[in-house]
């Protein structure tokens, strides 16, 4: 399952790399999912304002 | 001056800096001319300004241009904005005319001096020898100084008058922006990290900021041209932001592929960078419909028959160029940008014409373009006009300049591809690969027409001068 | 009212600007600790102790390199003191460099640091690119070191009259207008024989950084000429 590292260092980043676009899907992944939590809070606030 | 219909010391101001970004402008042109010929008659001026001297002064014309015109943009919009005159206006024109100087004196210095011996000196007082921050390290201070009065400026009016979502935006970018210009200010033997930290001035201002301020100044333009919704228009504004630092930021991988750097930036790079269109899909889509929905409800309103059906525009000609920024930004930086930016592809076409035809559209269809439309602007406020109109010149001029710059790109694109496949794909990028692929026909006929098109470009720019100047005394428009 | 979406609310979205904004920052310059570790240039131990550094030190400029395929990285690499086999550095074959191949960590530095100062005050990167970088006036200088026109067969010994690539380099480098190969001339930038033996340290110790493999393929094509 997990690819031999090829970099010529070891790091947290070259480690998540594994295959084609596991760092980058991660890296995205944790930028937009927080956006779901502001969008329930703005959600909740809305419906309170009504 | 006579017939001077600004009040506001702020707008006055910003009149100056427009200026002299259009004086740039057309030094920038000057000298881009002078290298484009190079490229056709190798001999022209050989030893008494070379082509790297000529690429000096075209690429840091470009940015100092820019800068000024963003600069005099803020000033421009800030009263309309906040509701109050521009606190340290005095300061802001003290900063102008040492801007100015300063700029005079690197100038000289790059046509006259041009190069050091391998010292200190040379970095501190003639050149610091990295393409687009060559300034000088004393002049480097000098900006610093310059942008910090500015931001300050800026934030002062921004935190005492009414503080808009587009005036809240601009604050945060411009401290970026004054910022991110520390990283290019020392001074290392490992050129590894020498380019890691440029590209931070370089990338994080012209794909990460440079960008979120036309976001900014295009919702202005199209709350104060076509009288847009300031709600909606700020929404779109938000999520411009949210995308364009989204994906611009990390986007600067696509910089780390091949410097040294580790190889968990091709996949950074790769994919933050590809999404960077989107914004810019994202304002040409919002603009247009922003257009569609004043000008439809106009269309809807009283007048019913087609004879009393007005354009809401005011002011045509800033408005012709602002829909050319959606256009222009979406394909310059957008499609001709997403060409290059896969590690795949982008190890034959680094450091090729490729870069140089995204370059030319990309810097003229994402900021050239609006920073004239403000000009535009200002001109219209500066000579009391209520609705401005196109004349032949302002016509010419932009289908000029903008044919101009898409036939430089064509044909900068030509001679990249020339070079992917002859001197990179085919030869293996050696010192004989290099020349082999200069000498063919494709890349030579490339430059002439990039020669021909620039010069088109010039007689535009030429037009949008002489329409700029004549505008006071140009009986066409409603005033 | 049909306004009390939150996709077309404002709040919404500025909030998620500045969570996005801000969380990408913080990852770039998490990303930029952990590459500029990578990248710091190493020293003459590592070279000794057979390290491998993405940026070796200055006294790289003792060993002979070269640029091979490596099996494990799939690409090219510079190849430091003699391949294993299979494209990983033994730093042990040495190279004379202007006579010599024992120049102490010291003396390396001070050349390489005026070959930099150099690159930065001629304006190199407004004619050349450096790591692909610069202008595309004149060729690619990432591993012009390794350039076969300065080999033992290629041209520019010759031309220049020397007996080594080093001096043929530096020789060029001091007057460039007498050793011109193409009507597209480099001016002569008023280099000294310092600044030139600087240059070309500088130019050796950049063909031996790891550039993942840029640029492809570099000098393997023989014969090809044309497309013949």
């Amino acid at each position: 399952m997990f690819e031999q590292f090829t970099d010529v260092v070891p790091s947290f980043f070259g480690w998540l790399n594994q295959g084609p676009l596991t760092l980058t899907i991660f890296l995205h992944t944790v930028i937009i999912l927080p956006m779901i939590f502001i969008y329930f809070q703005e959600k909740k606030r809305l419906e309170n304002e009504k | 001056m006579a017939n001077n219909h600004l009040t506001s010391e702020s707008k006055q101001l910003a009149t100056w800096y427009l200026t002299f970004a259009a004086i740039l402008f057309g030094a920038q042109l000057l000298f881009g001319l002078i290298a484009a010929i190079q490229y056709v008659m190798p001999g022209f001026l050989y030893g008494i300004l070379d082509f790297s001297i000529a690429r000096i002064l075209h690429i840091n014309a470009l940015v100092v241009w820019m800068v000024f015109a963003m600069f005099g943009s803020v000033y421009w919009l800030l009263p309309d904005e906040t509701g109050i005159e521009t606190i340290g206006i005095k300061a802001g024109k003290l900063v102008y005319w040492i801007f100015v100087a300063a700029i005079v004196v690197v100038v000289l210095v790059f046509l006259l001096i041009q190069v050091g011996p391998a010292s200190d000196t040379t970095i501190w007082f003639i050149t610091e020898g990295r393409e687009y921050i060559e300034a000088p390290r004393w002049a480097d201070f000098g900006i610093v100084v310059v942008a910090l009065t500015f931001v300050g400026n800026l934030f002062l009016t921004g935190m005492k008058g009414k503080q808009t979502g587009i005036v809240t935006v601009l604050m945060a970018d411009m401290i970026a922006f004054a910022g991110l210009y520390l990283a290019g200010m020392f001074f290392t033997d490992n050129i590894s990290v020498d380019q890691y930290w440029w590209w931070w001035v370089i990338h994080l201002w012209v794909e990460a900021t440079w960008e979120v301020f036309v976001g900014a100044i295009a919702a202005y333009g199209l709350i104060t041209m076509i009288g847009a919704h300031r709600k909606v228009v700020e929404m779109w504004l938000w999520i411009e932001v949210a995308m364009l630092f989204g994906s611009g930021i990390l986007g600067m991988g696509h910089h780390y592929f091949w410097i040294g750097t580790p190889e968990y930036w091709w996949e950074i790079g790769a994919l933050f960078s590809a999404l960077e269109p989107l914004p810019l899909v994202a304002m040409f889509v919002h603009v247009l419909y922003d257009w569609g929905k004043t000008q439809g409800a106009e269309m809807n309103s009283e007048h019913t028959d087609e004879g009393h059906v007005k354009s809401v525009i005011k002011n045509k000609p800033a408005f012709t160029w602002f829909v050319l920024n959606a256009f222009g930004n979406f394909l310059g930086a957008g499609v001709w940008g997403f060409f290059h930016t896969l590690p795949q592809i982008n190890l034959y076409t680094h450091g090729t014409q490729f870069t140089s035809a995204h370059g030319h559209l990309a810097f003229f269809g994402a900021y050239a373009t609006i920073l004239v439309g403000m000009m535009y602007l200002a001109v219209q406020g500066k000579n009391g006009i209520k609705v401005m109109k196109n004349t032949k010149a302002s016509i010419w001029a932009v289908s000029m300049i903008t044919g101009g710059v898409m036939g430089m790109t064509v044909a900068l694109t030509i001679a990249g591809y020339v070079q992917v496949i002859v001197s990179r794909a085919q030869m293996g990028a050696t010192w004989a690969a290099y020349f082999d692929g200069q000498g063919g026909a494709w890349f030579t006929q490339a430059m002439d027409w990039r020669l021909i098109m620039g010069v088109i470009t010039f007689l535009g720019f030429v037009l949008l001068a002489k329409d700029l100047l004549t505008t006071g005394k140009n009986p066409v428009h409603e005033r | 009212m049909a306004n009390k979406s939150v996709w077309n609310d404002n709040r919404f979205w500025r909030r998620s600007a500045t969570w996005v904004t801000g969380f990408a920052s913080i990852l770039l310059i998490w990303l930029t600790f952990d590459t500029s570790a990578q990248i710091s240039m190493g020293t003459n131990e590592d070279l000794q102790n057979g390290v491998t550094k993405r940026v070796p030190g200055p006294t790289v400029i003792n060993y002979k390199i070269t640029y091979e395929m490596s099996a494990k990285r799939g690409h090219e690499v510079p190849v430091i003191g003699g391949n294993d086999g299979k494209g990983n550095s033994l730093f042990q074959e040495k190279e004379k460099f202007f006579g010599r191949d024992d120049w102490s960590e010291k003396e390396a530095r001070e050349m390489l640091h005026l070959g930099k100062l150099g690159s930065q005050a001629k304006n190199c990167m407004d004619c050349h690119t450096l790591l692909g970088n610069g202008a595309y006036y004149a060729p690619d200088l990432t591993k012009a070191w390794l350039d076969p026109a300065w080999g033992p067969n290629g041209t520019m010994q010759a031309i220049t009259n020397k007996p080594t690539k080093e001096e043929a380099m530096a020789e060029f480098l001091q007057h460039p207008e007498l050793y011109a190969t193409h009507a597209r001339m480099m001016p002569n930038l008023g280099i000294t024989k310092e600044e030139a033996i600087g240059l070309v340290a500088f130019l050796k110790h950049m063909s031996s950084i790891d550039t993942n493999g840029f640029p492809r393929n570099f000098g393997k094509m023989k014969g090809a000429i044309n497309g013949k």
